[in-house]
């Protein structure tokens, strides 16, 4: 086939990805289960399902205004966050049962009281504290964090999330794990069989729905993606690097142009899936903690971890055989303002072509935007 | 330390534009109302004519193109004649600076000429304008000559042109009632080929680093030299004196004032109309200095042998084969723009190259791959834009500072 | 609105115009012959027959794509180069010895200098310089004795590289084969004056563009038999409401054609570059004592091939009107490329010329294959029904 877009798998995927409750998530509910909603990927899904409870990554999608919000934040405060929560503030999020806020960032952390201040029918929130210095030494602490968060999850929601649940839970998400890694292996391909849009697609829908369904729509998805015609050129293969990548917009930009997003590094994307979780030890709790302190990148926001997100994200570059690379940071977020800047010295001095933009993360228009990407690829195809 | 010579400094440049705004007004285009209420004779001529010849017969004249850019562009009223053109259904892809001068044209609002004199030129848009002028109801009686350059650029082809071009010493005087004198017309030359010395003396000056100017002097001085006092010795002062200020710029290694020189780049075509709204943001924010436009550069322009009247149309043709900005570049193969470019990048030290890729020329459209390797090759980072440097409306200078600013970026310039 | 042509050999030339080879070219190379491509009709193909090779003028027949000709050129020129030039990367022309370019507009002239940089079979490239004026009064025979200086350059690097001597005698045997060519193109031209015409605009085109793509001796019988077979046919049922006078560059793509007919519109004469202004206008002098000096002549100051040419405006008025009192033309419609200038500002001037006379006239502009043809129906359609509803 010409595009993996005919899928109806994919076509699924990108229901699920373009908007927040879904048939999935109806299901789910109609049948009695419950939701909980987490901002960042440090927050482990494998708690929740442990608990038998459906995590969902939040997202702003959909979201036109932010002038509900706006009482709450301010124009300075990111766009993430306050699409994210005038959603809520709209009844958009009504679905959720439950919401873990993180200390993930400044505007983010916020949200747990701003949440309950603007009477969001959303029963139980908690704030979990996670590590913001890399190394051994926070993993414990971590583990401490995802012990009470874990408590408080069993006793609100009456639920009893075991050992052997959490190995369970581990499981199925290393599957997860392991199956996206297969699909962006096939985009280390000379004329990958899907672009960086539709992995964003089929990204976003896995923090969106189930997760045994999703393993299993995910199988099928690389079955049809051997089915795929990659005979297409394109111009560029490019790299993104930045905040979020819950849309599509930037891949649209790029690829409209002619050129293919072939991976990324971001907390939609690789970081979500680059290792899985131990299964072994009997401590499932510290597996993960030491999986999400010691193995898994961090977000800038965790000081002293430059040199191997720096690392990390090299090796990708390398590894997909990137043309250059496109950081996005949204207006506003001061901690991948500064990553940006460091990783465009860094990666023009190994010869890849860097060029980062701070954007709205909804924006009005992106005519600007569009330019300077242009500009981009035509300048390395120079 | 001695204030007063600081402030000379700063001021001599403001000093010699005025001058170069008196050369124009005393210039035969600054008077053309003058020679229209007298009903002198006039000559319209394409912009690709040698204004020796008409300095020699004091004959006054105007080019025909340039109106499109005085009249209308720089007037303000560019989008005007622009929409004015596009209502005669006639080409629609036209390059807007002809288009600006085809509506002036038949809108009547040319003088109207004694005679005209249309050389073939570089590029279609002119053809197309050249057909316009000789089909024009109203001027249908005007006497004219139309001469042909041609691609080759031999010897025999300079004869060739030559030889066309001495025709227009009869026409001309038959037509306008005119006496030719030789004599007149070699001192004329001679005049006009210490200019072309300076000019070219003036070029090698931005070889400096900082560059001591912007590039909008190098069309200053083509104008002044070729255009408002071709041949006459007060434009051969104005030229030393531009010279000699911005010769002490390189001595004292002065840079443009209130520029912190980071990235040398050269905009290869005509300066954008709005260069206002482009030029003093990229000084500002990227330290980026234009070194040099299209009209700034002087390629191999020989000087007019004035041993004789044949020697002297053809050294003419020459200079206008191999030499004349544009002509040289356009009515050529790809590797002469390309490679005026890479002397450029190379000669002036150069961070990069931006090609404008002004929408009218077709054939440079046609040329930047072939452009693009020659930069690759050489590994210096060349960009085009693909605006229009006449009329902003085809693409917002917002838009063209976006695109160099991404560039720059991506070069690692910044 | 067929004419109901049944000619074999109409079919044969039909097929030859249909494709981008055929099998004249082939029978040529297997008996060794060499052949020179070359684009603009002011080439002449009059001194590439006397070198004994077969012109070939490449053209974008089957086109649909200009995807590896745009990296070369750009949106921006003209999509009949670029068409072409595709076709030469996709390796189409690649039965060509040696391919001749001509400074026409600035589009074609970069043909030759992308032609030099890619990965063509054919390395052999030459360009042509052709005056851009006929010359004003007294300046006309520099302006030909230039031309004719180029076309000996042309000859010599044909003969050069090929190791062929280009004579006098076989100059004139070449002009009289063409001349010969133009004339029997001619009658062909005559029998559309009447008003059931025996052929339509489409298949004159289809006629016209396989003269230039095969041997002319063969094409000259083959021209003269298809004169007869079309002494026979019945002619087109005059259910058409507009003769039509068309004028602009080739026009190759049949699907344009097919777009007057289908909208009751008749083309039966034309000023286009291998149509009528190949034949209609003049002959090259026979009996020139400088055979190359009568070519050059011809190319600069006869037949003037393109608004490029300063001068060439009066001398195409004065065939557009001649041919429409001949051909009893209603209407005119001057189509040129996108992005065309010389042809662009050429029609501004017709417009204010047919305003002033009185003539009904459209001008279009297109792409050189016509994929979305709606529009262009739709202003057919109307310019034609107004026509019709004035007579």
């Amino acid at each position: 086939m010409e595009s993996i877009k005919s899928s109806d798998v994919f076509k699924k995927f990108s229901g699920i990805a373009t908007s927040l409750k879904n048939s999935e998530i109806e299901n789910w509910k109609k049948q009695g289960g419950k939701v909980i909603g987490y901002f960042c990927p440090v927050i482990p899904e494998e708690v929740f399902i442990a608990g038998g409870i459906l995590p969902f990554r939040m997202r702003g999608t959909g979201s036109t205004t932010t002038d509900s919000a706006d009482v709450y934040l301010k124009q300075v405060n990111c766009g993430f966050p306050r699409h994210t929560f005038n959603q809520a503030l709209i009844g958009e999020y009504d679905f959720l049962d439950g919401l873990v806020v993180n200390t993930c960032c400044d505007t983010i952390m916020r949200l747990a009281v701003d949440w309950e201040h603007a009477g969001i029918k959303t029963p139980f929130i908690y704030s979990l504290d996670n590590a913001h210095a890399g190394g051994e030494a926070m993993v414990g602490h971590f583990r401490n964090q995802l012990q009470k968060m874990k408590d408080a999850v069993e006793k609100y929601f009456n639920v009893e999330i075991t050992e052997q649940k959490l190995q369970d839970a581990i499981k199925l998400c290393n599957e997860t794990k392991l199956l996206q890694q297969k699909l962006y292996e096939l985009r280390k391909l000379p004329n990958p069989p899907i672009t960086g849009s539709e992995t964003v697609a089929v990204m976003v829908a896995g923090s969106s729905m189930p997760k045994e369904q999703y393993n299993k729509d995910l199988k099928t998805l690389l079955d049809e993606l051997g089915n795929v015609n990659t005979d297409k050129k394109y111009s560029a293969r490019l790299m993104i690097i930045g905040c979020g990548h819950d849309d599509t917009l930037l891949c649209d930009i790029i690829e409209e142009l002619g050129a293919v997003v072939v991976t990324d590094q971001t907390c939609f994307g690789s970081r979500v899936m680059i290792k899985t979780i131990s299964e072994e030890g009997d401590d499932p709790l510290m597996s993960i903690a030491g999986y999400q302190v010691l193995d898994v990148p961090y977000c800038p926001k965790t000081i002293g971890t430059h040199p191997e997100r720096k690392q990390f994200t090299m090796g990708l570059a390398k590894d997909y055989k990137v043309d250059g690379a496109v950081g996005q940071c949204f207006i506003s977020c001061d901690p991948w303002a500064a990553e940006l800047y460091l990783l465009k010295s860094e990666f023009q001095e190994a010869g890849i072509p860097f060029i980062w933009f701070e954007r709205e993360y909804i924006p009005d228009l992106i005519g600007q935007l569009k330019t300077r990407v242009e500009a981009f690829i035509e300048t390395i195809n120079n | 330390m001695n204030t007063e010579i600081k402030v000379e400094e700063v001021d001599i440049y403001k000093e010699l534009k005025t001058e170069f705004g008196g050369l124009g007004a005393n210039s035969f285009q600054g008077k053309m109302q003058d020679y229209v209420k007298s009903g002198t004779p006039i000559v319209a001529c394409t912009d690709d004519f040698f204004p020796e010849l008409f300095e020699a017969m004091d004959l006054p004249f105007y080019f025909v193109v340039r109106q499109g850019l005085e009249s209308a562009f720089h007037a303000g009223r560019g989008p005007e004649a622009v929409d004015g053109y596009d209502e005669f259904n006639g080409a629609s892809t036209l390059c807007s600076l002809q288009k600006a001068s085809a509506y002036l044209l038949v809108k009547d609002l040319l003088p109207k000429p004694a005679a005209i004199v249309m050389t073939s030129t570089s590029c279609d848009a002119q053809t197309a304008v050249n057909e316009l002028m000789s089909n024009y109801g109203p001027w249908a009686e005007v006497p004219r000559i139309s001469v042909d350059a041609s691609f080759e650029k031999d010897e025999a082809s300079m004869e060739y042109l030559g030889k066309q071009w001495i025709q227009t010493i009869p026409f001309l005087e038959k037509a306008t009632g005119k006496k030719f004198d030789l004599g007149k017309f070699k001192e004329v030359c001679e005049e006009s080929n210490k200019q072309t010395q300076l000019l070219f003396d003036f070029q090698e000056l931005r070889r400096a680093v900082p560059s001591p100017i912007r590039a909008e002097w190098g069309f200053i001085a083509y104008m002044g030299c070729r255009w408002s006092a071709c041949g006459r010795q007060e434009g051969t002062e104005w030229m030393q004196r531009l010279y000699d200020a911005t010769a002490q710029r390189v001595k004292e290694k002065k840079g443009i004032d209130g520029v912190t020189e980071k990235i040398r780049y050269t905009w290869f075509d005509i300066l954008p109309c709005w260069s206002d709204k482009l030029f003093p943001r990229l000084e500002q924010e990227f330290g980026a200095v234009n070194l040099m436009d299209l009209y700034g550069y002087c390629a191999p322009w020989p000087s007019i042998d004035t041993s004789s009247l044949e020697s002297i149309f053809t050294s003419m043709a020459k200079r206008f084969l191999i030499g004349n900005p544009m002509t040289r570049q356009i009515f050529a193969l790809s590797t002469v723009y390309g490679g005026d470019a890479v002397n450029i990048a190379k000669n002036f030290k150069c961070d990069a190259v931006i090609m404008p890729g002004h929408v009218g020329h077709k054939d440079g459209a046609a040329s930047h791959k072939i452009v693009k390797d020659m930069f690759r090759e050489l590994g210096i980072p060349f960009f085009v834009i693909g605006c229009d440097v006449f009329d902003e409306r085809y693409m917002d200078p917002e838009v063209v500072y976006q695109k160099i600013s991404a560039f720059f970026e991506t070069s690692g310039l910044t | 609105m067929k004419s109901g042509i049944k000619s074999e050999v109409y079919d044969k030339l039909a097929g030859i115009a249909g494709n981008v080879s055929n099998s004249e070219i082939e029978n040529w190379q297997k008996q060794g012959g060499k052949i020179v491509g070359y684009f603009c009709p002011f080439i002449p193909e009059e001194i590439i027959i006397a070198g004994g090779f077969l012109p070939y003028k490449i053209r974008g027949t089957g086109s649909s794509d200009t995807s590896e000709a745009d990296e070369f050129f750009d949106t921006k020129n003209c999509s009949f180069v670029r068409h072409c030039f595709n076709h030469a990367l996709l390796g189409k022309f690649d039965f060509l010895d040696a391919m001749i370019v001509g400074t026409g507009c600035d589009h074609t002239r970069r043909i030759y200098d992308n032609w030099q940089v890619a990965p063509l079979k054919t390395k052999l490239v030459y360009l042509l310089d052709h005056p851009r004026t006929m010359g004003t009064e007294g300046m006309e025979e520099t302006i030909i004795t230039y031309y004719r200086a180029q076309l000996a350059k042309m000859k010599e690097y044909l003969e050069n590289n090929f190791g062929v001597e280009i004579t006098v005698p076989k100059l004139r045997k070449t002009i009289k084969l063409c001349n010969e060519t133009r004339l029997l193109q001619k009658k062909l031209y005559e029998l559309r004056k009447v008003e059931n015409p025996p052929i339509t605009a489409a298949e004159m085109a289809s006629v016209l563009m396989a003269g230039a793509s095969m041997p002319k001796e063969q094409y000259n019988e083959d021209l003269k038999t298809l004169l007869n077979d079309l002494s026979s046919v019945q002619g087109i049922k005059k259910d058409y409401q507009a003769r039509l006078m068309i004028i602009g560059p080739a026009i190759e793509d049949p699907v344009f054609y097919s777009l007057f007919e289908e909208n009751g519109g008749e083309i039966v004469i034309d000023d286009t570059c291998f149509g009528a202004r190949y034949s209609m206008k003049s002959f090259i002098d026979e009996e020139a004592e400088d055979p190359l000096h009568a070519i050059a002549k011809y190319n600069v100051s006869d037949v003037p091939f393109c608004p490029k040419i300063n001068g060439s405006h009066k001398n195409r008025i004065e065939f557009i009107d001649k041919m429409m009192k001949e051909y009893k033309v209603d209407g005119i419609i001057g189509q040129g490329y996108v992005a065309c200038d010389p042809w662009g500002s050429s029609f501004g001037m017709l417009s204010a010329h047919m305003k002033d006379a009185g003539i009904p006239y459209l001008r279009l502009e297109r792409e050189y294959i016509s994929t979305e043809t709606g529009q262009l129906s739709t202003r057919i359609q109307a310019f034609i029904e107004t026509i019709g509803g004035r007579k």
